[in-house]
């Protein structure tokens, strides 16, 4: 807290001091007049750091400034979310703002809620599937939800991330919605979707339930299978993976998903500025075929309507840790 | 196949080559410099390598650190200073032909079998990584947990003279470690509100701290001590190298493999190889009183050695996620980083990624060959470089690298604080190469016991139950038994490596 | 400088027991028997129980002087390099958001380097070169968000 406390204060007196040099230049310039940053929460190589990165690189290409991105990780995306909020509401440090937000202020790890940002367009939301190992007996996901119900609490183990991360809320969801209890499956916290893979494969665990592309290489390789998603529609790039609603019936969805946002109080110009080019973005041919390449779901709302999916994400993630008793405060 | 000829296209490609020239020379100064470590050399370059693509960042780590490794076999012999730890334990001898007046031939031997060695690690691990990948693949959090243990230990056991202070260092990373969010349960430990915190110890810059910002504080003190460089001049290399290959090949192999072995325990690197193996030479040799007074045959053994022990150490480093020295250990961060997590499925996932990994390590020690030729010929000038300029100099780039990691003041604040806190650490007899283990290998340690625990419903016999998990089990409570054996009073003590030289490997 | 064993082991044995006195208040992890609090205590345990064996080793084998000091501590210029080192690196941690990058790796560099003896024209090149190169480096080709400080204007 100390720190950034006093870096926020002295990049205030330092945009001060520069202010004082250059008021008129700055005053009269259209945004954006020099490099933008866009903070990352996540790190360098994952999905969140891809997509925003394609969409900084449209950016920088159709308003002419550098739209740089900054990873800030750690904390579960604590860092990186603080920073976005913390930043000078000024249009010029942006930020990829993740399904996190809506979860970590239940987990006490942070005050800062959606409410805390300037929604500007949602770009991304993955859903979850269901995986098993390759050599599973279970070929259908009804088969698997059958095993499961009928095995005592806590007998089944799974995994796919840290406790009380987005899949490991996919997980209460999915029990939930079969009318069992939100630890009748055993979470197993792993560093990530790729070693929950790995530990799948090697036997550790019954399930995974993580986006199908973060578990693509094993499927590929054969080690693993995926049952099912929970998405309203199947995934274009894994045609063959039913959705719940189409297997069982089951009408849950969730996902994870991204968006950009700005620190609270960006300049009502700027913002619309922003929202307009992000929307043009989402319809690129560029941005669709990247995130094709990738498995990933796109999915957009403007301004508006982002502030209301993160305040009903919010409320659901909400509902989702309180039942699995991993809210605190 | 297709994934080698892949490997191949992505290592030739102008950008790549470039790249891996550039850092050869970078690792050539800094091995060639007394006071700068390969492990230095490392840490200030995945700043760099942060912005790259994996071959070329990948490339870049292995060719400089080839490069010092070999390049510190210099000064070694013409100031007696060794350029890195890895040559210290031959310094003296190296010293001594110099004095006989045999600088060629010790050159020309250091040259020659650091390249042969070199290549005789990289055979090795790219027979073995993939055949325990193999394995590994139905490595579960039991086999993760008690690998995390063996490799904490061999830091330990291996590692140091003094084992209770190399245990106290084990332990004091590992506390280190559980600063941040905590693996299993997602709570903050020891955070005290701090967003930074949150995060946890940032790896690259405490390694940076602990490995440079020391070094330059120990070295702000001692500028003034320079040794007199010897007036030889460097004629005919190779002359006489081939007689010393007839009378010593037998000594080549028995470095090269106890290089290979010892840069694949975890936590012993390139100089505890020099130094056991020349201990080694020295028991088994014919003429052991030869020995200390300029005597090319225990040479032979440790500078093969300490160049094989470069391609042991990325073995369980690919494999398992364990490094086998402080350099993997930051290679294993820099994995990370690239999304190639390191662990048997990187094999599966990107097998051109590794293939490339293995071809630029073949390639780094063929180009070590002309490259050490022309560092010879120019020691004089290179070794003319003020410290007093290079001191600041360095300063700056770790300052930088560090602000680099996190992108936020907190890197240089860590860098700082962990500087001064590692300048203590040494300057008390506790070596940092087991901290910096321990902050690598925590989480995954407290990750895969606590998800054991999960798994097993609390049982602790589950973790003897998997055939592979049992054999790794019962070998970590054979050593946990040997090591409180040696801590107690009565017990042996035995010492290869001399006090106060073991510094960062 | 180097303090005995004991004064050492002292030192880290009262750091691990505030480190463990801190994990009381750690929530328990629901469902577990372990939680968040088990691996610093054992962690605490094994810092405690090797710097008691130093301790221990030191009273009773080698009973070291507290303090021992090394030769540079004597002379006072070497004292102030030491010193010179670390205030270089607060100075940039405190001065850099606001001067910006530039400006404190320029000042940093001439200040040591005059200290360490470098010529002051050489120390003038080496500097505005070494300063610009890395500022070209990593803040144009690697794009880190070096502070621009009191220049943000003109560059």
């Amino acid at each position: 807290m100390t720190l950034i406390n006093r870096r926020s204060v002295l990049k205030g007196a330092a945009a001060g001091a520069a202010g004082l040099i250059a008021a008129p230049a700055i005053a009269q310039a259209k945004f954006p007049s020099r490099p933008v940053t866009v903070v990352c929460p996540w790190g360098a190589g994952g999905g969140t750091d891809a997509v925003v990165r394609i969409i900084g690189a449209l950016l920088e290409k159709s308003l002419g400034q550098p739209f740089n991105v900054v990873n800030r990780t750690g904390g579960s995306g604590v860092v990186g979310h603080s920073a976005i909020a913390s930043a000078a509401p000024d249009g010029y440090t942006l930020g990829i703002i993740t399904s996190e937000i809506a979860m970590m202020h239940h987990q006490g790890l942070t005050k800062l809620t959606y409410a805390d940002y300037t929604p500007l367009a949602l770009m991304n939301s993955d859903p979850p599937g269901v995986q098993v190992r390759g050599d599973s007996p279970y070929k259908t996901v009804v088969e698997l939800a059958e095993a499961i119900k009928t095995a005592p609490a806590g007998k089944m183990k799974a995994s796919g991330t840290g406790q009380g991360g987005i899949w490991h809320l996919a997980l209460i969801g999915w029990l939930q919605a079969m009318g069992l209890k939100p630890d009748h499956v055993a979470w197993v916290p792993s560093n990530g979707a790729a070693p929950a893979m790995q530990d799948l494969a090697a036997g550790g665990i019954d399930l995974v339930t993580c986006s199908v592309p973060e578990a693509r290489a094993m499927l590929d390789a054969g080690k693993a299978r995926s049952l099912a998603i929970m998405a309203a529609e199947r995934n274009p790039q894994f045609k063959d993976v039913p959705t719940l609603k189409e297997a069982m019936n089951i009408n849950f969805t969730l996902g994870s998903w991204r968006g950009i946002g700005g620190p609270k109080n960006l300049p009502p110009d700027i913002a619309k500025l922003l929202s307009a080019e992000l929307k043009k973005i989402y319809e690129a041919k560029e941005y669709k075929d990247f995130m094709d390449s990738r498995g990933l779901t796109m999915i957009y709302a403007n301004a508006e309507d982002f502030r209301k999916y993160m305040a009903d994400s919010d409320k659901a993630m909400g509902d989702f840790m309180k039942a699995g008793g991993l809210a605190r405060g | 196949m297709a994934a080698i000829e892949t490997a191949f296209g992505l290592v030739f490609q102008f950008q790549v080559l470039a790249v891996i020239l550039g850092a050869a020379m970078f690792g050539m100064f800094v091995g060639a410099m007394p006071g700068l470590t390969a492990t230095m050399a490392t840490a200030l370059l995945v700043p760099v390598t942060f912005f790259m693509d994996p071959v070329p960042a990948l490339g870049a780590i292995v060719t400089a650190t080839a490069m010092a490794i070999f390049a510190g076999d210099i000064p070694a012999a013409m100031l007696r200073m060794p350029g890195t730890p890895a040559s210290a334990a031959y310094a003296d001898e190296s010293y001594e032909m110099t004095k006989k007046g045999q600088l060629d031939l010790c050159m020309g031997v250091n040259l020659v079998f650091s390249v042969m060695g070199g290549i005789f690690g990289v055979i090795v691990l790219i027979v073995l990584a993939p055949a325990l990948a193999e394995l590994a693949i139905n490595f579960s959090s039991f086999e993760y947990f008690w690998l995390a243990c063996l490799g904490l230990t061999c830091a330990v056991f291996i590692g140091s003279g003094d084992v209770v202070k190399g245990l106290l260092s084990l332990f004091l990373g590992l506390a280190i470690g559980t600063v941040g969010i905590d693996p299993a349960a997602g709570q903050p430990r020891f955070t005290f509100d701090n967003v930074d915190l949150l995060a946890g110890i940032n790896f690259i810059p405490t390694l940076i701290g602990m490995f440079a910002v020391s070094e330059l504080l120990r070295g702000a003190v001692s500028l003034d001590q320079g040794s007199a460089m010897v007036q030889q001049q460097v004629g005919r290399l190779l002359r006489g190298v081939g007689g010393v290959w007839r009378k010593y090949w037998k000594n080549f192999f028995r470095g090269s493999i106890l290089g290979s072995l010892i840069g694949a325990l975890p936590g012993a690197g390139s100089d505890i190889a020099a130094w056991v193996s020349y201990a080694l030479s020295k028991k088994l040799s014919k003429e052991p009183e030869k020995f200390g007074t300029g005597h090319i045959e225990g040479i032979v053994d440790a500078t093969s050695a300490n160049n094989a022990a470069l391609g042991g150490a990325w073995i369980p480093a690919l494999v398992f996620g364990i490094p086998g020295d402080s350099i993997t250990a930051i290679v294993i961060g820099v994995l990370y980083m690239k999304g190639m997590n390191p662990g048997p499925s990187v094999f599966l996932q990107t097998p051109q990624l590794i293939y490339a990994v293995f071809i630029i390590f073949i390639l780094a020690n063929l180009i070590m060959f002309p490259l050490g030729w022309a560092a010879i010929k120019s020691a004089k000038q290179i070794l003319r470089v003020p410290r007093n300029i290079l001191l600041p100099v360095i300063l700056i780039f770790c300052m930088v690298g560090s602000f680099a990691m996190t992108n936020s003041l907190y890197g240089i604040v860590l860098m700082a604080v962990m500087g001064v806190f590692g300048w203590f650490l040494e300057e008390h007899g506790v070596p940092v190469a087991p901290l910096i283990l321990g902050l690598v290998l925590g989480e995954m340690l407290e990750q895969n016991f606590m998800t054991s625990m999960i798994k097993s419903d609390g049982s602790f016999l589950v973790f003897f139950e998997r055939p592979i998990a049992g054999v790794l089990g019962v070998c970590t409570v054979v050593i946990w038994g040997l090591m409180l054996w040696r801590m107690l009073p009565f017990g042996k003590r035995t010492q290869i490596v001399p006090e106060g030289e073991v510094t960062p490997p | 400088m180097r303090f005995n064993d004991t004064i050492v082991g002292a030192a880290f044995v009262l750091l691990a027991a505030a480190m463990i006195a801190l994990t009381f208040s750690f929530p328990s992890f629901p469902g577990q028997n372990y939680g968040p609090s088990l691996f610093p205590r054992i962690l605490g345990a094994g810092i405690i129980l090797c710097s008691l064996v130093l301790i221990i080793r030191d009273r009773r084998e080698v009973k070291a002087p507290w303090l021992k000091l090394a030769a540079w501590t004597r002379d006072p210029r070497k004292v102030l390099s030491f010193a010179l080192m670390i205030a270089a690196m607060l100075f940039y941690i405190f001065a850099s958001e606001t001067l910006g990058f530039i400006p404190c790796a320029f000042a940093i560099q001439i200040v040591l380097f005059l200290w360490f003896g470098v010529k002051p024209v050489t120390a003038v090149i080496v500097a505005v070169a070494m300063t610009l190169l890395v500022n070209w480096f990593f803040g144009s080709m690697m794009l880190v968000p070096l502070p621009r400080g009191i220049l943000d204007s003109l560059l």
